[in-house]
């Protein structure tokens, strides 16, 4: 692949990553700020978000109107979007448009409008779309299920945030909010054709000429509430749904790897071990695999299976006992093999567009990494053993907790068979 | 909903690694082919020319080389999508398309996935109305063994009965799925009252009885009759300079299919206007759904007229549904328009989220920012933002090679053999006059159907 990786700084601090590639007239640009929704202030879960999306409603000397003019009117996407762990501004257009848009990046960190007619707006579709979510039984599941496991702590709850708070976010809170953004670890990926002036580009909407920003240093991310149990919630649907999960570890960490494999061993592609079991084999459902993003901190790693609800029970122990399995035994030596295979595959995979080589880089420096993270973590991956990997789920997949959506009598029978199970208590 | 997509092969949206799959989130790939620079610039590098070959029993071959890209795409498609199905098929070109993976006679099942991943790659296939395409990404080292293992797969199916039960249950729970989702139900209720009589009316998954009453012998004929090489294609996208991937197919299951006996015909889309409420348990928010119909794939020119229509209508906030809707009145949570690409005759589906209370207001505004489209022609500006978005999204997809052989791979199937640079050109030709003289009266509300869908 031709491309070649630079680093520098912007005037005040930001770490600014530079990936040129040969190919298309295109350019990603990704900002990466960190404390998303996990660091939502007490009370005002959703404020990350709400901030996020109204970043691109006003900036500067643009109007939102103006802004979304420029943006829409090059064709070029922009999206502001707050996660866990950060929030990530990411920018893609033909790259002859960099010149004009390129500014808006600080721009809009650095000086939003936040004006109340907007907020009022935004906040108003944030909280349908936590209203529509409902309807999703996955959906209903998935928060269930996170509650249990991080409970009022930061991981806790939607970035959209929960309603009764987010009711109540106006512009004080989110000011106070935007003043910070930035400060506490942030870093720009550019990739692509990547325009000669890079650096005076991206601040030439900042009027003091550098923008107060540090490198994300490595630091431990929220933890789970340490709660291990079963929670369900009725639903008149056809299928249950059911996840299994519980909080591990950080990217990064010592063990995380050995996790991943494990990943890719149960539930990456047809020949995991999940669908190969639950739904080659016992026909159980059409939707299987594994739940287990990048976090800061200790991240959620999640079976998640819908089956019809006459099959509840069945379905039910068949989750379990794969999960045991994991305690019990150790992967074979043709089983490592293929996870390996399947992490190298999937890391070929991600990395064929240049939004996906910026967005991958901007999380793992924005996690506090070293920028050849991916490529160490292959390296290291093929000297682990089966069992270093029945050590890593030992260590931290001892005490699972079940969640379950669906129509009354499949909760039942999927509850006996919990109750019943070693790994409820 | 994308009709065009509908029923994946396997919900393993998770992929995995170092990094999240959430992490990334890009605009999906755009369905039409469409892209131009819009002003006098340095010329971007140009776009690569497809390489078309033949079998000698006539099966089109397309090759495109992108020697950047890190994966080669090997994507077969068929003209096998649930249109080709009989009233008692109900869902056997979906199905098939899962009992494929079910192996072949060299093939047991699951060698094929575990062979494909282990070689560093992924597959998956996608059923749609029209077509049925199954598809490899790989290593270029790995792409000669893949190819065969592609065809001996799709060409030669095993349908064991005993796979072919156990499968069943797979089809009956991904139903299970969709008819858990209200929102996947109100559109099924839309398409079947708006297209009666037409295959696009009815459920690519199928009807439950019609499902629980297929036989493998049944499915094994459906197979022969429409796998054949008059209604097949490959493609092949990637680094594939040092590949000579035609001359391993000479001798491949492909150079032995035979022809058809003579072309299916394809039965023209009558859209029937119309309206209707429908009251959906589980539904949080309230639904405006609507579709019209514009002329098929095969009059490219108005595809991609169709693509700057619903672009200028509702993609982004200065688009005038969304602007007026949710920016200004705010009165939905969402508005889409998505131009559903197909033989028969292209649909355009609309669908705004909002509250139940809200629902004759949006319906009223819709129809009324309609009829300003159907009164005059777009303004210059606004029409240049819709060229821009729509051929930067084509840009944008060609990045990656599953996107490009998807577009080529589906145009070759269908006899279209542009190139790439074309639909670039093609959206050069629309001006403000043009379109509203010929496509925005097809937008007209009176030739649409809408369902008002409210919880019950």
């Amino acid at each position: 692949m031709s491309s070649q990786l630079e680093q520098r700084q912007l005037a005040g601090g930001c770490p600014l990553w530079l990936l040129h590639r040969n190919g298309p007239a295109i350019l990603s640009a990704k900002l990466w700020l960190r404390g998303g929704s996990s660091a939502d202030p007490i009370g005002q879960r959703g404020a990350a978000q709400l901030l996020a999306g109204l970043l691109s409603r006003g900036c500067g000397e643009l109007s939102g109107e103006a802004l979304a003019d420029l943006v829409e009117g090059s064709g070029a996407g922009l999206r502001c979007e707050a996660g866990e762990d950060g929030t990530l501004l990411s920018l893609k257009c033909a790259s002859d448009d960099a010149p004009q848009l390129l500014p808006l990046l600080l721009q809009m960190v650095q000086s939003p409008w936040l004006v109340d007619d907007q907020i009022a707006l935004e906040r108003q579709l944030n909280l349908q779309t936590l209203q529509r979510q409902r309807e999703d039984p996955f959906q209903v599941c998935h928060d269930l299920l996170r509650r249990q496991l991080y409970g009022e702590g930061p991981y806790g709850h939607d970035p959209l945030g929960v309603e009764a708070e987010l009711e109540q976010l106006g512009r004080p809170q989110l000011q106070q909010l935007a003043g910070n953004l930035g400060r506490d670890g942030s870093v720009l990926v550019l990739a692509g054709a990547i325009p000669d002036d890079v650096e005076a580009l991206l601040l030439a909407g900042v009027e003091t000429g550098h923008w107060p920003a540090e490198a994300p240093l490595r630091r431990a991310g929220p933890d789970g509430a340490g709660n291990a149990g079963l929670c369900s919630a009725e639903d008149d649907t056809e299928q249950l749904v059911l996840m299994l999960g519980c909080t591990t570890t950080a990217l990064g960490s010592p063990q995380a790897l050995a996790l991943r494999l494990l990943h890719c061993h149960l539930g990456v592609g047809m020949s995991s071990r999940l669908f190969v079991t639950l739904r080659e084999e016992h026909g159980l459902a059409y939707d299987v695999g594994v739940h287990h993003p990048a976090r800061l901190g200790a991240a959620p790693f999640v079976f998640h299976l819908s089956s019809s609800s006459e099959r509840a029970g069945e379905a039910t122990a068949e989750l379990l006992q794969e999960w045991q399995r994991l305690l019990e035994e150790p992967l074979t030596q043709a089983e490592l093999a293929l996870a390996l295979a399947k992490f190298r595959g999937q890391e070929a995979l991600g990395r064929q567009t240049c939004s996906q080589l910026a967005d991958r880089l901007a999380l793992v420096l924005g996690h506090g990494l070293p920028a050849d993270f991916a490529d160490q973590c292959l390296e290291q991956a093929a000297q682990l053993t089966p069992a270093d990997l029945q050590q890593a789920a030992q260590a931290l997949l001892q005490r699972p907790s079940l969640s379950l959506c669906g129509p009354a009598e499949a909760l039942q029978a999927a509850e006996r068979v919990w109750n019943r199970n070693p790994l409820s208590h | 909903m994308d009709a065009k997509g509908g029923g994946a092969h396997g919900g393993r949206g998770d992929s995995a690694l170092i990094l999240p799959a959430e992490c990334e989130k890009d605009t999906p790939p755009h369905r039409l082919p469409t892209t131009p620079r819009s002003s006098p610039r340095p010329a971007p590098s140009p776009l690569p020319e497809p390489q078309r070959h033949q079998l000698s029993n006539g099966v089109p071959l397309v090759q495109l080389d992108l020697p950047e890209a890190p994966l080669v795409c090997l994507d077969f498609w068929c003209r096998a999508g649930s249109a080709s199905e009989s009233a008692s098929e109900s869902g056997m070109a979906h199905f098939l398309e899962h009992m494929v993976f079910k192996g072949s006679a060299q093939l047991p099942a699951g060698e094929f996935d575990r062979r494909i991943e282990a070689l560093g790659g992924s597959s998956n296939a996608a059923t749609g109305f029209d077509d049925v395409h199954f598809h490899v990404l790989i290593p270029p080292e790995a792409a000669t063994q893949a190819l065969e293992l592609l065809l001996d797969l799709v060409l030669r199916p095993r349908l064991d009965p005993d796979d072919f039960a156990m499968e069943r249950q797979v089809v009956l729970e991904e139903l299970a799925q969709s008819e858990d989702q209200p929102e996947e139900v109100a559109f099924q209720e839309l398409l079947r009252l708006a297209c009666p009589q037409h295959a696009y009316g009815l459920p690519i998954l199928g009807r439950r009885e019609a499902l629980e009453a297929h036989h493998p012998e049944a499915m094994a004929a459906f197979h022969r009759r429409h796998y054949r090489a008059d209604r097949c294609c490959l493609t092949m996208a990637g680094p594939l300079s040092r590949l000579d991937l035609p001359s391993r197919l000479q001798d491949s299951a492909l150079a032995e299919l035979a022809a058809a006996e003579g072309p299916a015909a394809i039965t023209p889309l009558q859209l029937s206007p119309g309206s209707t409420t429908l009251e959906l348990p589980r539904l949080e928010a309230a639904r405006l759904l609507m579709a019209w119909r514009l002329p098929g794939a095969a009059d490219q020119d108005s595809v991609v007229g169709g693509d700057l229509l619903t672009t200028l209508l509702a993609e982004g906030r200065r688009s005038r549904l969304v602007e007026r809707l949710r920016e200004q009145l705010r009165l939905v949570e969402s508005i889409d328009l998505d131009l559903n690409v197909l033989e028969a005759g292209c649909l355009v589906l609309l669908e705004a989220v909002c509250e139940p209370e809200q629902l004759q207001a949006v319906e009223r505004e819709v129809k009324q920012v309609l009829q300003e489209l159907l009164a005059q022609p777009p303004s210059a500006a606004e029409l240049e933002r819709a060229r821009r978005l729509v051929g930067n999204g084509y840009r944008f997809s060609l990045e990656a090679p599953g996107s490009v052989a998807a577009m080529v791979g589906n145009s070759a199937l269908w006899g279209r053999q542009h190139n790439l640079e074309a639909p670039l050109a093609w959206l050069q030709t629309w001006d403000a006059q043009r379109l509203h003289e010929q496509l925005s009266g097809l937008l007209d509300p009176a030739r649409s159907f809408s369902l008002r869908a409210v919880p019950s």
